[in-house]
């Protein structure tokens, strides 16, 4: 897939939930102790400008119908590597980009209370945009002080900054290539701040973060 | 893209779904309701292995207390052969290339404890070599029906699992139907059907067969990760 002046070969998307305080405080959800992780699958990815699908079967079922956005701040991997240790972190890494997990809300939290897997309600086609380009490593200084923010249709609706991440880029690397391998290519997304919100057939969706741009989407309904 | 070769076929898969609670034997060993519609969840590509490679005993599990124990799960897999969404049971063999063994590894203790604090299933599904396959794709005109095979684990010779795929609760064209109102599936995706009862860990040294009639069988030594 190419992303601006990239073509990358993901094998695997790896997400972050729950790793913005304020976000975890509006789902009320504990403070974790070590990154919490769950897989999208390749199916959820579209580039800026594609439309996100919204599906006709969650449009049609009230117990389904809230789908919602989630901008969060997604790094590259660069090359195949298994536990790297937190000061060799950055070598592993191509570049930065943005990523919205678009989410079947109503479906992932029937699912959280029933102990079942957090896959599904994530992992519908073109639930994964990403770009609008790979911005790399050495052309942001510190990526943990970016304003990361989220419209629909012109309204602000997530604003934040990338400084509030509970678990920093190094820790998540770290972390997860202790449990897996990782290839180039694979995306790794580090969770989103408060202010998720449902999104609906006709929006559009602009997702931003600073010194690397904007991810924009419309939504449709399945079928139109 | 990552290619993996099973007996004389080569298929590139995208993911990996699996089905959790389909068999009612293993249902009831662990507890759980029946499912109403089919569960399932993902394993990524990094936990492939094929036939005759070892399995690895992750160290961060093997000296931890609470998440030492692995366990085998034998599992029929299908392969898709042709993209394809929202696909109906009566077409569903139409995307079928074939079938082989699976192994589901499973880290349980973790599993467990992930979900009794209602966080994702995933991590404990998901370290290298937790998925072996193979030994081969059996094309699906050689199978009249694949839901009536017996399917068998054994332990160093010992019989583990065994049980016959006409106890699936969802069989493969409802799953299929299922799944694909989801996720569009891509040539050599990898369904695994779930596991019947008599899941248990496996140690380091074991030697593990898994094999399901009119396919074959996958054996793999039990290996600790070592430490750099």
């Amino acid at each position: 897939m190419k992303l601006g002046d990239h073509t990358i070969t993901p094998t695997k998307i790896i997400c972050v939930g729950t790793n913005y305080m304020d976000h975890i405080k509006e789902t009320g959800l504990e403070i974790p102790k070590e990154p919490v992780i769950f897989p999208k699958t390749m199916n959820c990815l579209i580039l800026n400008n594609e439309p996100i699908i919204y599906p006709r079967f969650l449009y049609n079922n009230r117990k389904l119908n809230r789908v919602d956005y989630e901008v969060e701040l997604a790094f590259i991997i660069k090359d195949k590597c298994k536990n790297v240790p937190l000061d060799k972190v950055y070598d592993r890494i191509l570049g930065y980009t943005v990523f919205n997990d678009v989410t079947a809300r109503k479906m992932q939290v029937k699912d959280i209370v029933s102990k079942l897997p957090w896959f599904r309600s994530k992992s519908f086609d073109s639930f994964a945009p990403i770009g609008p380009r790979i911005a790399e490593i050495d052309e942001i200084n510190d990526p943990h002080n970016l304003n990361i923010e989220l419209k629909v249709n012109g309204e602000t609706k997530q604003s934040s900054n990338t400084k509030y991440l509970l678990f920093k880029i190094p820790e998540l690397l770290e972390y997860i290539s202790k449990l897996f391998t990782l290839e180039a290519g694979d995306i790794i997304a580090t969770g989103t701040p408060a202010g998720i919100g449902p999104i609906h057939p006709g929006d559009k969706i602009e997702a931003s973060i600073e010194k690397i741009g904007t991810l924009t989407n419309k939504v449709i309904l399945e079928g139109e | 893209m990552l290619n993996i070769k099973i007996g004389k076929d080569t298929i590139y898969p995208t993911k990996i779904v699996c089905l959790g609670r389909n068999y009612l034997d293993h249902i009831k060993e662990t507890n759980a309701p029946i499912p109403k519609e089919p569960i399932f969840f993902v394993k990524t590509l990094n936990t492939l292995v094929t036939d005759g490679n070892p399995i690895i005993y992750p160290n961060i599990l093997y000296s931890n207390q609470e998440y030492n124990r692995v366990d085998h799960e034998v599992e029929l897999a299908f392969i898709i052969s042709q993209t394809c969404k929202n696909i109906h049971v009566e077409n569903a063999y139409d995307y079928v290339l074939g079938y082989s063994v699976f192994l589901d590894i499973t880290a349980r203790k973790m599993q467990i404890r992930d979900r009794n604090i209602k966080l994702p299933w995933y991590r404990s599904k998901n370290f290298d070599t937790f998925s072996a396959i193979g030994p081969r794709i059996v094309h699906k005109s050689e199978i009249d029906d694949p839901h009536n095979l017996d399917i068998q684990l054994e332990i160093n010779g010992e019989i583990r699992q065994q049980s016959n795929t006409k106890h699936m609760l969802f069989k493969m064209p409802e799953i299929l139907e299922h799944l694909s109102k989801f996720v569009t599936f891509v040539a050599g995706d990898i369904i695994a059907t779930g596991t019947p009862s008599g899941i248990g860990p496996i140690q380091p040294g074991d030697v593990i067969k898994a094999s399901i009639e009119k396919i074959g069988h996958i054996s793999h030594d039990v290996l600790l990760e070592k430490m750099k």
